[in-house]
């Protein structure tokens, strides 16, 4: 009786939802495949891909120049990289810490969370001032980074203390009362078993730090990064070779989720492969 | 042989253990009963490591232990949830302690399989090796727990209520193994149990841990049958526990007990003369198939509890709400001095 209406009422909400969530997206990818002399709007004069080729330099010189984002891009990859490992490291480590009810756990942990909280543009241009009063040059790779750390690394130290908060902490006793070290137990008994939650923080990093831009803006010096590149080519004139480049990029990001997708169900089907039970 | 001297723990402002002194002999099945919140898991987990007593000492062997890091006790543990490893085989759980322990772990891996397969063999796991651990049913996983302590041979295993988890028919079955096993290894197994039909039936010796402390330690029947305390009375779940001055001989002061199959009723007024006798009333019955258990409240508001065995009737029939008259041979009764 009452799902007759409510049902339908949330089917069409979600899909309102989802056209909304992917309306820009999918705008992108079809002004993507506009001809060589058509705008950044519609209508479509005609279908091509030329744009895709203009982007990875096969098409002829034309009046656009190419996307200056070969480095740029690059240099995100490599600092997300970077960012992801040392998140991933600082969060499994502080999370491990925060098992045991230290003193000053409490204090701390709300100075961990607010790195996520505060204003990145206001933290990217403290960072700025910081590294002109103490003379250090401003880098994607110093301040820059240690930036993306501090705004990533609450995100995975939060996933894996929801991991360590539902982890049996008897298995590693098990471990210990075998005979085997505590740092062997984490080896071999921990770390596998959190190993879903450490993908999921490594995810969360990567994909923070790839597309970061306020805190970025203010301490990336003069080599830019991906999305400062694709913002500095606003200010001059939008030609469909970005919507092509918006296009790759999305589907590099799909591609490492569903890397991620694959090694989760790897792992978390591992413990459950055989099936079937018997009487004892 | 294990022996804790004057071990305490607190929490806080709670006091789990209150100056244990305790030994478990070589080659000993030790049962422990404790009712829940006793202090029996802190107990276990004191002498495995997980925990430091706050004071007193703890030593194997005449060598003191606490103090030491859990992994180089060399005491094994046999969890209530069994804690095996979710990511690893059957095969690897048993063959995890062999292979990656501090101390002298095998490399040879034909040594690691075959200790590994007789340790399932001695748990009667035989061929099931290549499981995973989620695909195989609770008794199975208690066996696996099991092979997984003792195939590293340690020097005393400690069980932490190794039965609670498992269903009453398997728990039977579970408990003839154990004790078999026990036997064929000749080392000491420190099983404790809040049932006490269990810890009756498992221990070569068995201990009341009540309040903090050891109440008494002795073998199943003499504790049974001569309880040294009202502590060690009421564990064992057999025993009716009054105040002396209730009955109509002169018994002295302060609390007896009387086991639940050593009382007879009679009518008011009908008792024998030459038996200690109690005024109560009955409340109401309790059927559990072999035997039937009565009820009584006697005058000062104790809850007596009478056991009839159905091949041998000795009750009269009870109306609900009458009087009766409670009676016991004079040799039945349990006096203790001291507070209880």
């Amino acid at each position: 009786m009452e799902s007759r209406i409510l049902r339908p009422t949330l089917a069409l909400y979600t899909v309102l939802f989802l056209l909304f969530l992917y309306g820009p997206m999918i705008v992108l990818t079809i002004l993507s495949f506009q001809s060589a002399d058509g705008g950044p709007q519609f209508p479509i004069r005609e279908w091509s891909v030329y744009w895709y080729e203009h982007l990875l330099g096969f098409a002829e010189t034309s009046r656009v120049s190419q996307l200056p984002v070969g480095d740029s891009l690059l240099r995100s990859i490599v600092l997300a990289f970077m960012t992801t490992v040392v998140s991933t490291v600082l969060g499994v480590m502080s999370a491990e810490a925060f098992r045991t009810r230290f003193k000053g756990s409490g204090p701390a942990f709300y100075l961990i969370i607010l790195g996520m909280m505060v204003p990145g543009v206001l933290v990217g241009l403290g960072m700025a001032l910081l590294s002109n009063t103490l003379g250090i040059a401003r880098a994607w790779w110093g301040t820059s980074f240690v930036l993306h750390v501090v705004y990533t690394y609450p995100f995975a130290f939060l996933v894996m203390l929801a991991i360590f908060n539902r982890f049996d902490r008897t298995v590693e006793e098990a471990s210990l009362s075998l005979g085997v070290s505590p740092a062997q137990t984490f080896r071999r008994v921990t770390f596998p078993i959190i190993f879903p939650g450490v993908l999921s923080a490594m995810l969360f990093s990567f994909t923070l730090s790839y597309d970061e831009f306020a805190r970025t803006l203010f301490t990336a010096g003069r080599e830019l990064t991906l999305p400062l590149a694709i913002y500095g080519t606003f200010s001059v004139e939008i030609y469909p070779n970005i919507f092509a480049f918006g296009v790759l990029t999305t589907l590099f990001s799909f591609t490492l989720l569903v890397i991620y997708g694959l090694l989760m169900k790897r792992f978390t089907s591992k413990a459950s492969r055989y099936s079937g039970q018997e009487d004892a | 042989m294990l022996t804790l001297n004057q071990v305490s723990r607190r929490y806080g402002g709670a006091t789990a253990l209150d100056g244990v002194d305790f030994v478990v002999p070589e080659n000993t099945y030790m049962a422990l009963l404790g009712a829940s919140g006793a202090g029996k898991t802190t107990l276990l987990r004191l002498i495995a490591g997980f925990e430091e007593p706050d004071q007193g000492t703890i030593s194997l062997n005449g060598a003191r232990i606490d103090g030491q890091p859990s992994h180089l006790r060399d005491i094994g543990f046999v969890f209530q949830n069994f804690a095996l490893f979710p990511h690893l085989s059957v095969a690897e759980n048993v063959a995890f302690g062999l292979r990656h322990r501090a101390h002298a772990p095998l490399t040879n891996e034909t040594e690691i399989k075959d200790r590994t397969e007789a340790a399932l063999e001695l748990v009667g796991l035989t061929g099931f090796g290549h499981r995973g651990v989620s695909a195989i049913s609770g008794g199975q996983r208690q066996r696996v727990a099991l092979a997984r302590t003792l195939v590293c041979e340690p020097r005393i295993v400690l069980l932490d209520e190794p039965l609670g988890a498992l269903d009453a028919n398997l728990r039977s079955r579970m408990c003839d193994e154990l004790k078999a096993i026990r036997e064929r290894l000749g080392v000491s197994f420190l099983h404790v149990t809040g049932s006490e039909t269990e810890a009756l039936t498992m221990g070569d010796q068995v201990a009341v841990l009540a309040n903090g402390r050891i109440m008494q330690s002795d073998a199943p029947d003499m504790l049974f049958s001569h309880p040294g305390n009202a502590e060690a009375a009421r564990h064992l779940n057999a025993w009716n526990i009054f105040d002396a001055g209730l009955c109509s001989h002169d018994l002295g002061q302060g609390p007896i007990a009387v086991r639940f199959d050593q009382i007879d009723v009679s009518d008011p007024g009908a008792a024998p003369t030459e038996r200690p006798s109690l005024h109560a009333t009955y409340l109401t019955g309790e059927f559990n198939g072999p035997t039937a258990l009565s009820f009584f409240r006697a005058a000062d508001g104790t809850l007596l509890q009478v056991v009839d065995h159905l091949s041998q009737p000795r009750l009269p029939d009870l109306v609900e709400g009458q009087g009766y008259d409670l009676h016991f041979a004079a040799d039945a009764l349990r006096q203790f001095h001291g507070a209880a």
